[in-house]
C-alpha cells in the first residue's frame, strides 16, 4: 500500500506538471509551473526505489534525504507566497514573507541540517517515510523528521484562515473547490508535524497523512488553473446595468 | 416539491389523450430527454407542466391547481396588492418614471403616467423575487416561511439573492404573508401576468398611483441595493481575477 501511495502521488504530480507545461511555455504564470516542477521532484525522491537510485549516485550517504527536505521547504515557501498573493491575504503573506516567516524557515533549515549531521550517515531515512531506524539514532531520527515537517506545517497553518474564507465565499464553484482541496492539503500538512512523534506502529496512518497533504496541494493548484481555463460566472449576473431587456 | 409523475401522466392523458410524448415535447419546446428523465425520477418540474399547458392553450394556473400540492390555487385568485404590483416593475422603469415626472428641463414631461413614457418591461425583472418578498414582508415573514416549510433561513435568502424561488416556496411565502398566490408565481417567472389574471395595465396603474415621494424613495432603495449587488460582484470579480492571475 505504501508503494502504491508513493507511485500514485508521483503520477498525479507528473500529470499536473505535464498538463501545466504548455501554458508555461507560453509564458503564463511560470511560478506555478515551477511549484509543480519542485513538487514533482519531491515526489520522485519520495518513491523508495527512485530515492535509492538517486542516493546511490550521490554516494549513498543519505544526503538525498537532506536535499529532499530543502526541496520541500522551497516548494512550500513558493506555494505559500503564491497562494496568499492570489487570495489577497496580506496578513498571511506577511507571516510567510516577513520576519517571523524567515525565522521559521531559517530555524527549520538549521534544525534539519544539525539533526542530519548529528545522526551521522547510519540512519536509513528516505523521502517522506521513516524506515526502521538504527539503534541510538531512533530519537534523533524522529527529530529530523519533525524538523523537516515543522516549516511546511507552519506555512500550512498560516494558509488555513484565508483558504477557509475563500471556501465560504461566493466565488465561482471551481475556485472554491480548488481552495477546499488545498485546505485539505494544508490540514494534513499541519497534522504531519505531531504525527512525526507518533510510535512506529502508526506508520501506515502517517504515510496516508503525508501523501494526502501533497495530493491536496497539487490537485488544488490544478483546479485553480482549470477554473481559470473555463472561467464560469456565479450568482445573479442579471442584476447589472448593461443587461439588455428581453 | 415537484409534481408526482403519476399524477402528471394522469393529467397529461386527460388533457391530451391523442398526442404522443414526442408531439407534446415538440409543441411545448421541452427536450424529450428532459421530460423522460423527470418521469423516470418520478418528479415533474412545475415549469414542464406550465410549458405544456401553455402549448395546449390551457390555463397554467388552473392546471397547476388540479394537483394536490397546489390545491390552494383553486378558485378565483386573490388579486395582487399595489405593493406587489410595483415590486414587479424593473428598477430602470422606476427610474424612468421618476425622470418622466420631473420637469422638462431634466428630460421629463412634468406629469404622471404620461403617454409619452415608454411602456413597462414585462415581469419578471432581474431582481423580481427579492423585491416581491420585500414588498409583502412585515419583518417576520422570513421566519414564518422557514418555520412553515423547514427551509433554513440562509438557503431561503440565497435563493432570493439568486433571483430564484421554487414554486412551492413561492406559494408558501404568499400563504405566510396572507396575500394572493399569483404574485410569487409571476415574480419567479413561472406564469405571466396575463396567465395570473392580472389586468393588462395593473402595474402601470399601481405605479401611477404612487406619490412622488413614495416613488422617489422606492427608486432610491432599489438603486441602493443594486449598487450593493454591483459592488459585491465587482469585488468578487477582482478577487477571482487575482486568483487566476497568480495561480492560473
Amino acid at each position: 500500500m505504501m508503494a502504491t501511495l508513493e507511485w500514485v502521488t508521483l503520477a498525479v504530480c507528473s500529470a499536473a506538471f505535464l498538463l501545466r507545461a504548455p501554458d508555461a511555455v507560453r509564458g503564463r504564470n511560470r511560478t506555478v509551473f515551477g511549484i509543480l516542477f519542485l513538487g514533482t521532484l519531491c515526489s520522485v525522491l519520495a518513491v523508495s526505489e527512485l530515492y535509492e537510485a538517486v542516493d546511490g549516485v550521490l554516494g549513498g550517504r543519505k544526503l538525498t534525504s537532506l536535499i529532499l527536505r530543502y526541496l520541500v521547504f522551497a516548494t512550500v515557501l513558493l506555494v505559500g507566497l503564491r497562494l496568499m498573493r492570489g487570495l489577497a491575504a496580506a496578513r498571511a503573506h506577511a507571516l510567510i514573507a516577513g520576519g517571523i516567516g524567515r525565522w521559521a524557515l531559517g530555524l527549520s533549515c538549521l534544525a534539519v541540517t544539525v539533526t542530519f549531521f548529528l545522526m551521522g550517515t547510519y540512519s536509513s531515512q528516505d523521502g517522506l517515510q521513516v524506515l526502521a531506524g538504527g539503534e541510538p539514532n531512533a530519537a534523533l531520527e524522529s527529530y529530523f523528521t519533525a524538523a523537516g515537517r515543522a516549516y511546511p506545517a507552519y506555512v500550512s497553518l498560516v494558509l488555513v484562515p484565508p483558504l477557509l474564507a475563500t471556501v465560504r465565499s461566493r466565488l465561482p464553484r471551481l475556485v472554491r473547490a480548488g481552495a477546499l482541496l488545498v485546505l485539505f492539503g494544508a490540514f494534513f500538512a499541519v497534522l504531519t508535524f505531531p504525527a512525526s512523534f507518533a510510535p512506529d506502529s502508526w506508520a501506515g496512518a502517517q504515510h496516508v497523512i503525508n501523501y494526502s497533504a501533497a495530493l491536496g496541494y497539487v490537485v488544488g493548484l490544478v483546479l485553480f488553473w482549470f477554473s481559470g481555463l473555463i472561467s464560469n460566472e456565479s450568482g445573479n449576473r442579471n442584476a447589472t446595468l448593461r443587461k439588455d431587456r428581453n | 416539491m415537484p409534481l408526482p409523475a403519476k399524477a402528471f401522466q394522469l393529467w397529461l392523458h386527460g388533457v391530451a389523450p391523442n398526442e404522443s410524448t414526442a408531439d407534446i415535447c415538440r409543441i411545448s419546446g421541452i427536450k424529450r430527454t428532459t421530460l423522460a428523465q423527470q418521469l423516470v425520477r418520478g418528479k415533474v418540474a412545475e415549469t414542464t407542466l406550465v410549458s405544456i399547458s401553455r402549448a395546449l392553450k390551457r390555463s397554467p394556473l388552473d392546471d397547476l391547481a388540479s394537483f394536490d400540492s397546489y390545491a390552494e390555487l383553486v378558485g378565483p385568485p386573490q388579486p395582487p396588492t399595489k405593493a406587489e404590483l410595483v415590486s414587479q416593475i424593473a428598477t430602470m422603469d422606476l427610474l424612468r418614471a421618476v425622470i418622466s415626472r420631473s420637469s422638462p428641463a431634466y428630460g421629463g414631461f412634468g406629469d404622471e403616467g404620461s403617454s409619452l413614457t415608454p411602456a413597462l418591461g414585462p415581469a419578471p425583472h432581474a431582481t423580481s423575487v427579492r423585491n416581491w418578498v420585500d414588498s409583502i414582508d412585515d419583518g417576520e415573514l422570513r421566519h414564518r416561511v422557514s418555520a412553515a416549510t423547514g427551509i433554513a433561513p440562509q438557503n431561503y435568502s440565497a435563493q432570493l439573492t439568486a433571483n430564484r424561488l421554487s414554486p412551492e416556496l413561492a406559494v408558501a411565502t404568499a400563504r405566510a404573508a396572507g396575500v394572493g398566490f399569483t404574485g410569487g408565481l409571476v415574480a419567479t417567472g413561472l406564469i405571466t401576468e396575463a396567465e395570473a389574471g392580472w389586468p393588462a395595465q395593473a402595474r402601470q396603474a399601481a405605479l401611477d398611483g404612487l406619490s412622488d415621494g413614495d416613488l422617489t424613495a422606492l427608486a432610491g432603495e432599489r438603486l441602493q441595493s443594486l449598487g450593493k449587488t454591483l459592488r459585491r460582484q465587482e469585488q468578487e470579480h477582482e478577487q477571482t481575477k487575482k486568483i487566476w492571475e497568480n495561480l492560473g
